[in-house]
């Protein structure tokens, strides 16, 4: 490639570089802000972002070989850690705030960092983005949970920001070194 | 022939030293809490409580075809589980017969064969040696690979297509391993017919003596207070849990099913509902069923059931372990493995056993139920890990080790009554009769140096009072 030639961008995006930079902007800075968020223990706001037709969705992967790769993450229709609709994620929401949540209290510490984010496609006020997530979570005076892995969102432009309809977790661990997940992603 | 199969080594534990351990009595209900702690207390038990039981494998349709293997531990053995060309399952040990490297690192695929990644040795899918590089040149043809075959389990057999495998050769067959209560526990899974087992087994770590795991599964005292955030947020109906009305049935060796139980008046009522009319039932939305139905759990059990569980079995609603730990959960719907990772920490695995009879819809709804009860992100088990972690760690603090679990509640308080089919039961309210005789048992496994002997000092399954 010469250094002249225009960089290929993918016609799923704004063709326009400074369209799609404040697109990447605008994107960034919600999932910061969403990432915020969790981490102020504000999860009545962050259900505020959570679009009434979410799949909130995290398979079960496996170590396989390469010949198996097939077989890393669980189907769709088979178990996963978590398969939530709205209405799941307000219970979740719901326990978490109550005092008697035994895994939340004393409440963990957690830092969400979101990196990487690479926006997949924009349609009609609808984007998809993969981004790599870093969840660390302190709790009580020693235990640490780490869970670094990858997010494909699908975002809602609404008025005044987006909404959320689609978040699949796909964690970089196999058998999950940790003993619940009593955190959001 | 594979000769090198089921060996005993010489530092197996039967050494004078390993006999020193002190295995404490648990007829007062008190539990010391070395057996948390005692890092001789957890060699002995790989020895002889997991190297010599039944442990479960995995189910048949998660290997459905020749080449699909799993792999899963025997205490801390880890075994490929694999069906062979000839279709026959088999369980052998995960470690080259050469230097001992695994041969297989995934969880579960298809193969051909298993190829050592540091030296090329290579088995069929039955275990046998097919191959090493080499072997004229540099071995001079002096191997004979008829002898350094993979090690096979002593035994494997699986009862309704759930595997199971030992290591020990004198241990008796899986049917009688298991017993009437073991049995009743595994059918308890099996009363719509077959079943399948879903794709994906949640994993996950929790700091705990595996036992405290394990107890927990008989434990319908801490519901109330360990589960509140669940039920105050509408996940958990404490009501269904029956704290005043549960059945407990202990069999030999330590299974043991204890929780909720259908009473003789209801189970009358539900006798005389044919299958169709019990599906009807079922199908009712929950206001109008609750108004019609002889029990609030749903579903009811098929008329064939009664057969296959017994007259009490039938009865009983609540929660089986077969010995060691493996446990009947969400009304037969899962399986949870608790596998012991040192003294200090415990594997937990969840298998999904699903009717193959459910339509998508049914399928869907238990699938959700499932997902959000169990698991690390399950609502109930979300706040478990955390009180077993703690009560593991107070048993190394030196003073607080003194001080033994106190699991006393209704001893010597309850009646075990006799079935005309010979089935036994307590019926009472919340109870810690089937924890204590989990320990009970465990104690006899553990003082027992061989099958012979513990076939001649176990406990029979109590009857009067206890």
């Amino acid at each position: 490639m010469s250094l002249t030639a225009q960089p290929q961008h993918d016609a799923r995006l704004p063709a326009d570089l400074a369209e799609r930079m404040a697109l990447q902007y605008e994107v960034e800075q919600f999932l910061y802000d969403e990432a915020a968020l969790l981490d102020d223990r504000r999860f009545g706001d962050w259900l505020g972002l959570i679009a009434d037709d979410i799949h909130y969705w995290m398979p079960i992967r496996r170590t396989v070989t390469v010949e198996n790769l097939h077989l890393e993450y669980a189907k769709a229709d088979g178990m996963a850690y978590f398969d939530d609709d709205r209405a799941d994620l307000r219970m979740r929401v719901e326990k978490l705030q109550a005092n008697s949540a035994w895994s939340e209290n004393p409440p963990s510490r957690t830092r969400h960092l979101v990196s990487n984010v690479r926006l997949l496609e924009v349609k009609d006020g609808e984007i998809a983005l993969e981004a790599a997530i870093h969840v660390y979570r302190s709790r009580l005076n020693d235990k640490i949970d780490q869970w670094i892995g990858k997010r494909r969102d699908r975002l809602r432009r609404v008025e005044g920001g987006f909404r959320i309809f689609e978040r699949h977790i796909f964690l970089d661990q196999t058998v999950v070194l940790s003993p619940n997940f009593s955190s959001l992603f | 022939m594979l000769d090198h199969g089921n060996r005993t080594g010489p530092n197996d534990g039967a050494s004078a030293h390993e006999d020193e351990v002190p295995i404490p009595d648990f007829s007062d209900g008190l539990v010391d809490r070395s057996i948390y702690s005692d890092p001789r207390i957890y060699r002995r038990e790989l020895q002889r409580i997991f190297a010599r039981a039944w442990n479960f494998m995995c189910h048949e349709s998660q290997i459905p075809n020749p080449g699909d293997y799993f792999t899963t531990y025997i205490g801390e053995d880890q075994v490929i589980v694999v069906r062979g060309e000839d279709g026959l399952v088999r369980v052998l040990l995960n470690t080259c017969r050469h230097r001992g490297n695994a041969l297989c690192r995934a969880e579960l695929g298809h193969t051909k064969t298993f190829v050592c990644s540091y030296h090329g040795w290579t088995y069929g899918l039955d275990g046998a040696l097919i191959g090493i590089p080499g072997k004229k040149d540099f071995y001079r043809d002096d191997v004979d690979l008829g002898k350094w075959g993979l090690v096979p389990a002593a035994q494997v057999d699986h009862y309704g297509g759930f595997y199971f495998a030992t290591l020990d050769p004198g241990a008796p067959s899986l049917f009688d391993y298991l017993g009437d209560v073991g049995r009743v526990g595994i059918e308890s899974m099996l009363t719509q017919g077959e079943v399948v087992v879903l794709d994906g087994v949640q994993k996950n770590v929790i700091d705990c003596n595996w036992k405290i795991a394990v107890d927990n599964l008989f434990d319908w005292y801490h519901v109330k207070v360990s589960h509140s955030s669940a039920s105050r947020v509408g996940f958990l109906n404490q009501r269904m849990m029956m704290p005043m009305s549960q059945m407990v049935m202990l069999g030999e060796l330590g299974h043991a099913i204890g929780g909720p139980m259908i009473s003789q008046e209801q189970q009358a009522k539900i006798d005389l509902l044919s299958d169709e009319e019990r599906r009807t039932l079922d199908g009712l939305p929950d206001a109008e069923r609750a108004a019609r139905a002889p029990v609030e759990r749903r579903p009811l059990r098929p008329v064939a059931a009664k057969a296959a569980m017994g007259p009490v079995g039938v009865r009983s609603t609540g929660h089986p372990n077969i010995f060691p730990n493996l446990w009947i959960s969400t009304r037969g719907m899962q399986l949870s493995l608790r596998l012991p990772r040192g003294i200090g920490q415990t594997e937990v695995w969840w298998f999904t056993v699903m009717p193959k009879s459910f339509t998508a819809e049914q399928r869907r709804v238990a699938r959700k139920f499932i997902t959000h009860s169990f698991g690390p992100a399950g609502l109930l088990e979300q706040d478990d890990g955390e009180n077993w972690s703690q009560s593991t760690l107070s048993s190394r603090g030196v003073a607080s080790r003194r001080y033994p679990h106190n699991m006393r509640m209704a001893l010597g308080q309850d009646e075990v009554l006799v079935d005309p089919s010979g089935q036994k039961r307590v019926e009472t309210r919340v109870n810690e009769h089937a924890q204590r005789w989990t320990y009970k048992c465990w104690g006899e496994w553990m003082r027992a140096r061989d099958w012979q002997e513990l076939l001649a000092t176990r406990s029979v399954s109590p009857v009067g009072r206890i």
